[in-house]
């Protein structure tokens, strides 16, 4: 991985610039997207009347049917609002982890740190059911705990190589995927089915009471990894590098690990485990805008949101009035440039 | 396949229903985890659950047959079987007079054709009279709502498809393929449906009462036309089948068994 020297020495009004435009047109891509992606999905509307009612804020039906009202403003709105704050907090928590790791392969997914989110909201069903507020916390708790994992297992004299950290990664995904399966046994069989779907991510489920909450996490969780984006970028050098040249190593390592946590546990509790987000996006982030952390983490997680707010309109459509779990359109984009990914690295 | 057959083990809910029904319970020398009906079924071994048996468990309560209702999942697992020498039949009803040919299928092979024949006609006249019953009503468009979160429904291979279609009722996934397709929020609400049916309290567990969001509007809630059903009775193709359609066309159409 390469750190521009540019970043460190500070151009940062031409960073800072750069940052603005690129940010503008990923912002206006995303809103293009939510907007065009409202007008697709399985029972047709009327093009111009659901553009309008949009651009009301639902406030007229601008001569929508009662039920073609509720459609848009029910359903697929508050679907693609959770497709974006799902693929921004995913695609920020993978750019946080490749830069603290220092490793382009570092994903929630794949480091089973998704796994530990997941083991959490199971835990959270099982034993506290109804209480939905419990989902998110155990989700993060779990995340948290799959990360630490992760890390201690991966890092030896070196650093944490490539080959450790996949393996690390394997060790955790496997040995939470066997905990799941075991926590299964303790669901009723309706249920069981339900989780199959959800384990490979599912934005269908109107959990609308954690809209709100998974938004928040996700503008909160980027905005603070990239108020830490500079001393990522100097971390990216080496953390003995970076505590010379005045990084608090430590205290970013917990930041990181904790804010991705939170951003990982809250789209986990909200979807299921959505994989590759967190390795595509920033990858073609970094690929585009350079490896400079305080373009390309505010860049990802936009790009993450669109990212999956296009994957799901394909998962909820392409069979209709079937659906598939998006998780499973991600990983068939995802898992490719893993293989290329790896190939390189 | 053996002239007298003393030892039958089953793979499946409905075919363990089946052996008791005609008559050959005392048989049964092997059951799955799932197969708990009738309460007699419960003192028969178990060998694993339906989609993993356990082969050696099988083997080591020497079955003269073995029957099995999804072939497809078991193609492996039943060539196993065969090359022990255990015969093996499989059966996969897809509506109400494919679980009449299964009765009278086991009934003959267990040598009880004329207690299965009886049994199947007894069936037949229920089931014909509840058609007879709600044959001049106007059939109810009805959304069978498997489980909410995330919703699944009832598709075109479902067995329960073809229960509703004889209660009375059109189902508005009666199209849709497959057995059990998940399906789409936006999808449900535009059916309308005027009936909801909850399978629930059987042996799929306690849960699924509540009716998903998208459908909270639909006439069927507004008219108070939700029916929490028994989906033992809606899912096994057994001889409870019968139970499950009386049930399900009293709930939609009351007038008509007054």
């Amino acid at each position: 991985m390469i750190t521009t020297a540019s970043s460190i020495t500070g151009q940062n009004r031409v960073t800072l610039r750069k940052t603005l435009v690129s940010c503008a047109v990923l912002a206006l891509a995303l809103l293009l997207a939510i907007v065009v992606m409202s007008l697709i999905g399985s029972e047709p509307l009327p093009a111009r009347a659901s553009l309008c009612a949009l651009a009301s804020f639902g406030t007229t039906t601008c001569g929508l049917s009662r039920d073609q009202f509720d459609i848009l403003f029910q359903l697929r709105l508050p679907r693609i609002l959770l497709a974006a704050a799902v693929g921004g907090s995913l695609a920020t928590a993978g750019a946080g982890y490749q830069a603290l790791l220092r490793n382009p392969l570092a994903e929630p997914y794949l480091l089973g740190i998704s796994n530990g989110a997941a083991v959490g909201t199971m835990i959270a069903l099982v034993f506290f059911g109804t209480n939905e507020w419990t989902r998110p916390l155990l989700a993060f708790t779990g995340a948290l705990l799959a990360t630490l994992a992760v890390y201690r297992l991966a890092r030896g004299r070196a650093g944490a190589t490539p080959e450790r950290l996949i393996l690390a990664g394997v060790i955790v995904t496997t040995f939470l995927s066997s905990v799941i399966v075991f926590v299964t046994t303790l669901m009723d069989a309706t249920r069981i089915r339900s989780f199959t779907f959800w384990l490979l991510g599912d934005l269908s489920g109107s959990s609308k009471k954690l809209l709100p909450v998974t938004i928040a996490v996700a503008v909160v969780g980027t905005l603070a990894l990239t108020l830490h984006a500079r001393s990522l970028n100097l971390l990216m050098l080496g953390e003995r590098d970076a505590f010379d040249l005045g990084v608090e190593v430590g205290r970013v390592r917990i930041v990181v690990f904790v804010v991705a946590s939170l951003l990982v546990g809250s789209s986990v509790a909200a979807s299921g485990s959505v994989g590759y987000v967190g390795l595509v996006v920033p990858h073609l982030a970094r690929l585009s805008l350079g490896s400079d952390n305080r373009i390309s983490i505010p860049a990802a997680a936009l790009g993450g949101a669109l990212f999956v707010i296009v994957a799901d309109t394909v998962a909820r459509t392409i069979i209709a009035p079937r659906e598939l779990p998006v998780g499973a359109i991600t990983a068939l984009i995802g898992a490719p440039l893993f293989i290329y990914l790896l190939r390189r690295s | 396949m053996p002239q007298q057959i003393d030892r039958v083990i089953s793979l499946a809910p409905n075919l363990t229903e089946i052996v008791f029904a005609v008559g050959a319970g005392d048989r049964l020398v092997g059951r799955t985890s799932y197969c708990d009906y009738p309460a007699e079924a419960k003192a028969v071994a178990e060998v694993g659950d339906t989609l993993h048996p356990s082969l050696e468990r099988i083997i080591s309560l020497k079955p003269q047959l073995v029957l099995i209702s999804t072939a497809s999942q078991l193609e492996v697992f039943t060539q196993q079987l065969q090359n022990q020498n255990i015969a093996v039949f499989v059966t996969d009803p897809r509506d109400l007079d494919g679980v009449f040919r299964s009765i009278e299928q086991v009934g003959q092979i267990l040598g009880h054709d004329e207690q299965a024949k009886r049994l199947v006609q007894k069936l037949r006249d229920r089931a014909g009279a509840v058609e007879e019953a709600v044959k001049q009503k106007q059939p109810v468009r009805v959304f069978y709502q498997l489980s909410a979160e995330p919703l699944y429904t009832a598709g075109h291979n479902a067995f329960v498809t073809d229960l509703m279609r004889r209660a009375g009722a059109i189902s508005v996934t009666a199209d849709v393929p497959g057995a059990w397709p998940k399906y789409s929020n936006e999808s449900a609400l535009a059916a309308k449906p005027e009936a909801i049916i909850l399978p629930t309290g059987g042996s799929m567990g306690t849960g699924n009462l509540t009716v998903t969001e998208a459908l909270r509007q639909s006439p069927a809630v507004l008219e108070g036309r939700v029916y929490k059903l028994n989906d033992d009775h809606l899912v096994r193709p057994g001889p409870r089948a019968v139970d499950g359609l009386e049930e399900m066309a009293r709930a939609l159409h009351p007038d008509a068994f007054k």
